[in-house]
């Protein structure tokens, strides 16, 4: 009789964790997000989706992701308005969700005590709340892909048909929310293959059928995408990752977006990891096919696209490898719960205040290095910039989120000037056409104000040519990359 | 709930480890040595001198384990039938005589026809005063006793003089505290029915593990040695001799001379043996319950004595120059007693942080990172095949017994370089009470060191990346040492220091 009480005291502390959880990820996420600027891959996403649907489809098939997102989003779009925290609550409603499924997966692989601990984890994490509030797919994918994870460890465990009908389901909204995604699959076939014998006698015949549906399913797109031609912009704009790179984004997925100086000293703590890793070793703790399956997702896919990123072509980024996060805080929750109690206890604190401090700081500080503040060029230009200005804007791209909020009456262009209304890739720099540029740009106009952000590799180059021809007036930081110059072309 | 002892055991079984993962850890170690060696601007280069012998220290001794443990479960003939004549050997020196008695019981005890217990009584020559009631004891419980009166070469001596005074076709040692199990023999003696089988061994396992501290760390310490380690050296006919639970062919022992009166007389003795052709087997099967020591002094006595003999046997017997050996049994003998060098590198270790804590000297100019995404996938996996391997048997408490044992090998290593006498003494069966701090004065000594070089290095350089790196790697040290010191403080001497440990792992 006590224990049962016991039992179901346990079960409502459980519940009202999870519920908190929820409500921090709903209440909290919303007060020190939503109310951000719109960064530039938000407004590149508002942008796509408030076309039709067929014009969607085309725009993305021409862009580096797949539609599933954008076309959720048009439609939310239209039911509930186009203001930003209305396009934002999409993502924070996939990131709400993800909790009781990440709750569950976690029991299915641990205790409830030690997938309860990661869930909290998650719930407060600083790199899921961010994208929570970010009109983009990520907290989407990340929802399928624990649902995925979920029927994965569900045919491992129970085998049965309701299990691979959402195994199966998960792969096709998967492939069609992020093309890493596929990622996931290669990380359950080699699981697969270095678990046969725990599968079920069918499971190799099942996995080939799911494969081949998600294959054919996929293929329209992909022959769309061929058709379009568009095939060689299916990967993104980006720098080849080092070290560093690889280590921001563990940093990122514990302590978020920080300044340098955090950064540099979360990462420098690194040989702990070294100790953590002796403490695990306990007599009689034998490692899982479930855990063995989280460090696979975790690994694999991130060694996969950082060596890809070196040697045939970059895709490394931290938000694209978001998916393999839930399985990193399963992880921590599991090697946290190998260790003495006292030991577990205190490592635990001190990852929860750890989560809590990165998520704070994140929120508030506006150093946060991800925080683009385009709505307050945009208010400051509005009161300061004179008739006979222009505003420029560099990288071109950026001009979508700064036109977002931009509602003054000065003239818009940009470095290296692009029209945005004609078909085809933004221009790229070239340095002997700058003057000519800036010539252009001068006429009829006594002061121009640059926005420099995004830098593509020439901000600096074009800075320096200003400076160097034109009086300098103004410089201002509006956040971390993001800075505004006036400049003086004529009395 | 399962019996503790029986899930010891059980844990021998070593399961196979996949050979992709064995690849993929030697390519790991390589790129590990190579970005290391290579991939950096050098810093002192003295450090980095010091540093790269300890790294191919590390390397060597990965890819020997990896080598060793590839396969670890082998099948050998055996005649369930077979039933040659054995002599049981209880060698005793001055051991308490309920501990001997109980020996001399469970070997009578044992589920075969054809053997004979002798109680090998050294107790005259080794001046203890029980040597007239051991004999006594062997008189009353009818079996045969051997009571040296001629001094010399201690274990390997009385054996060698039993030898002289017994027939058997076979020999079986027993130290006087290791209890056979009554299927000892028709566990063995079935495996010897191949003529070119020299000896078979069995492991020693502590039927006291669970007293205290030392003896569960202790335990720990061996369970990697009698799992994959031997398991493995079956399939290169290199599983040396542990001085007891042993079965040994007489014909075998006598073409090598007998024991060998080093004070490891069994290393060599198999080393010998297989010199000669001689096959061995390993059954890593629990088949005698045997006592580790119980307090911190005897512990550490135990270990100077098996870190002294086995670098004599790389001084005085290089294994390299030994003919008769193949190149696998040579590198698995050498990599037996090489592990006693580990001592230095275990002090490398410890020193090169420290170094730039003072000094502000570094071996090699790295981003930290780029050494962090060689390092950490390296060692985890390593970690994972030693756990994998020893059926997730390895704790944290034998990896800090061994690197913390780095005195004791330092000082081993000094004093076979040196040529000290050590004499051949037995590890005593009963606790001994006392205070054994002094014993880890250098492990304080380092702790010390570590908290001033803190202070003066951020005093120099601030919050650094260099200075919480290097300090993390102080304070892994520090880590690693504090179980030891631990140990020698009285109360890891009591059974409540492992209540919750054995709840915990071996529950």
């Amino acid at each position: 009789m006590e224990k049962t009480q016991n039992n179901s005291s346990q079960v409502l502390m459980r519940f009202i964790i999870l519920c908190f959880c929820m409500f921090i990820a709903g209440g909290i996420s919303y007060l020190f997000f939503q109310n951000q600027s719109l960064r530039l891959d938000e407004s590149q996403s508002l942008w796509q989706s408030s076309h039709s649907s067929k014009m969607i489809i085309s725009l993305i098939g021409q862009d580096v992701h797949v539609p599933l997102y954008p076309l959720l989003l048009h439609v939310w779009l239209l039911i509930f308005g186009t203001d930003i925290p209305v396009a934002r609550t999409l993502s924070l409603i996939f990131f709400i969700l993800s909790i009781p499924v990440f709750y569950t997966l976690g029991k299915k692989i641990y205790t409830k005590d030690t997938s309860l601990f990661a869930t909290v984890l998650f719930s407060i994490s600083p790199f899921m709340n961010w994208y929570a509030n970010e009109i983009r797919m990520y907290s989407l994918f990340v929802f399928v892909a624990l649902v995925h994870m979920y029927f994965l460890i569900d045919i491992l465990k129970n085998d049965s048909r309701r299990s691979w009908i959402g195994f199966t389901v998960s792969s096709l909204v998967g492939v069609y929310t992020h093309y890493f995604f596929f990622l996931l699959l290669l990380v359950d076939f080699i699981f697969y293959l270095a678990n046969r014998k725990n599968f079920g006698f069918n499971a190799f015949k099942n996995f080939l059928r799911v494969a081949l549906i998600t294959l054919v399913a996929f293929s329209p797109w992909i022959t769309y995408v061929f058709y379009l031609g568009k095939v060689s912009n299916a990967s993104p704009n980006l720098l080849s990752p080092t070290s560093v790179d690889l280590f921001n984004m563990f940093s990122e997925f514990f302590i978020g977006f920080q300044n340098d100086f955090i950064n540099t000293v979360f990462l420098s703590l690194w040989p702990i990891i070294i100790l953590f890793g002796f403490l695990t070793l306990r007599r009689n703790m034998v490692i899982q096919p479930g855990t063995i399956y989280l460090i696979m997702v975790f690994s694999i896919p991130t060694t996969i696209a950082f060596f890809e990123s070196i040697y045939i072509r970059p895709i490394f980024l931290s938000r694209y490898l978001i998916f393999t996060m839930p399985a990193m805080y399963l992880l921590m929750g599991w090697v946290l719960s190998r260790y003495p109690r006292f030991l577990m206890y205190t490592l635990s604190c001190l990852a929860v205040l750890t989560f809590v401090f990165g998520f704070t700081v994140e929120g508030l500080s506006d150093m946060t290095p991800t925080k683009e503040n385009y709505r307050e060029v945009a208010t400051y230009l509005e009161a300061n910039a004179l008739p006979s200005d222009i505003i420029v804007v560099s990288a071109p791209f950026t001009v979508y989120p700064f036109l977002y909020y931009y509602h003054g009456f000065n003239k818009v262009t940009t470095l290296p000037v692009w029209d945005q209304n004609k078909v085809g890739p933004i221009p790229s720099f070239k340095e002997d056409q700058l003057p000519g540029d800036i010539n252009s740009i001068t006429k009829d106009h006594t002061n121009m104000w640059l926005i420099l952000s995004y830098d593509q590799g020439y901000s600096e180059k074009i800075r320096i040519y200003l400076d160097t021809h034109y009086q300098r007036l103004v410089l201002k930081n509006f956040s971390p990359g993001l800075v505004l110059y006036e400049y003086k072309f004529s009395y | 709930m399962i019996n503790q002892d029986e899930k010891i055991k059980r844990e021998f079984i070593s399961p196979e480890i996949g050979n992709g993962i064995l690849i993929l850890n030697t390519v790991l170690t390589f790129m590990y040595f190579y970005v290391i060696t290579f991939a950096f601007p050098v810093g002192n280069k003295i450090l980095f001198g010091i540093l790269i012998f300890g790294e191919v220290f590390h390397v060597y001794q990965a890819l020997v384990y990896m080598y060793t443990i590839k396969k670890m479960n082998y099948e050998f003939p055996r005649n369930m039938t077979y039933g040659p004549s054995v002599d049981v050997f209880v060698t005793v020196a001055g051991e308490p005589l309920d501990i001997v008695s109980n020996t001399v019981k469970a070997a009578q005890k044992m589920d075969y026809t054809n053997f004979k217990v002798y109680v090998l009584n050294d107790g005259f020559v080794a001046k203890k005063n029980n040597w007239h009631e051991i004999e006594s004891m062997a008189y009353d419980l009818g079996v045969g006793v051997i009571t040296r009166k001629n001094p010399g070469w201690a274990k390997a001596g009385n054996i060698n003089n039993a030898l002289m005074q017994t027939k058997g076709e076979f020999i079986v040692i027993f130290d006087a505290d290791h209890v056979p199990h009554d299927d000892f023999l028709k566990k063995l003696v079935p495996y010897l029915v191949d003529p070119k089988v020299g000896f078979v061994q069995s492991p020693q396992f502590y039927k006291n593990y669970a007293k205290n501290y030392i003896t569960l760390s202790s335990w720990a310490q061996q369970e990697l040695f009698f799992g994959p380690l031997c398991k493995g050296r079956n399939g290169f006919n290199a599983v040396p001799m542990c001085g007891t639970n042993m079965i040994i062919r007489r014909s075998a022992l006598s073409s090598v001379g007998g024991m060998n009166t080093s004070i490891t007389e069994d290393f060599v003795t198999s080393m010998y043996m297989h010199q000669k052709g001689w096959k061995s087997i390993y059954i890593p099967e629990v088949l005698a319950e045997g006592l580790a020591p119980e307090d911190f002094l005897s512990y550490y006595k135990q270990q100077f004595r098996w870190a002294r003999g086995s670098l004599d046997v790389v001084f005085s017997n290089n294994v390299f120059f030994q003919k008769g050996l193949t190149w696998r049994q040579k590198l698995q003998y050498f990599s037996a007693v090489s592990f006693y060098f580990s001592g230095i590198i275990v002090i490398i270790d410890a020193l090169i942080p420290l170094a730039f804590l003072f000094f502000g000297i570094v071996p090699i100019i790295t981003s930290t990172m780029q050494l962090a995404a060689i390092f950490i996938p390296y060692i985890f996996v390593t970690l994972y095949i030693l756990e994998k391997t020893s059926n997730f048997s390895f704790s944290f408490r034998a990896l800090a017994f061994s690197m913390s044992g780095f005195m004791i090998h330092v000082a081993a290593l000094f004093s076979s370089i040196t040529g000290q006498k050590v004499e051949f003494s037995i590890t005593p069966k009963k606790q001994q009470s006392g205070n054994f701090v002094y014993l880890v004065i250098p492990h304080i000594f380092y702790i010390v060191l570590a908290l001033v070089g803190i202070i003066f290095a951020f005093m120099r350089e601030g919050l650094s990346a260099s200075f919480i790196t290097n300090t993390i790697w102080v304070f892994l040290n520090v880590s690693v040492f504090i179980p030891f010191i631990y140990a020698s403080i009285p109360s890891a001497m009591k059974q409540e220091s492992i209540k919750k440990i054995l709840a915990n792992e071996y529950s």
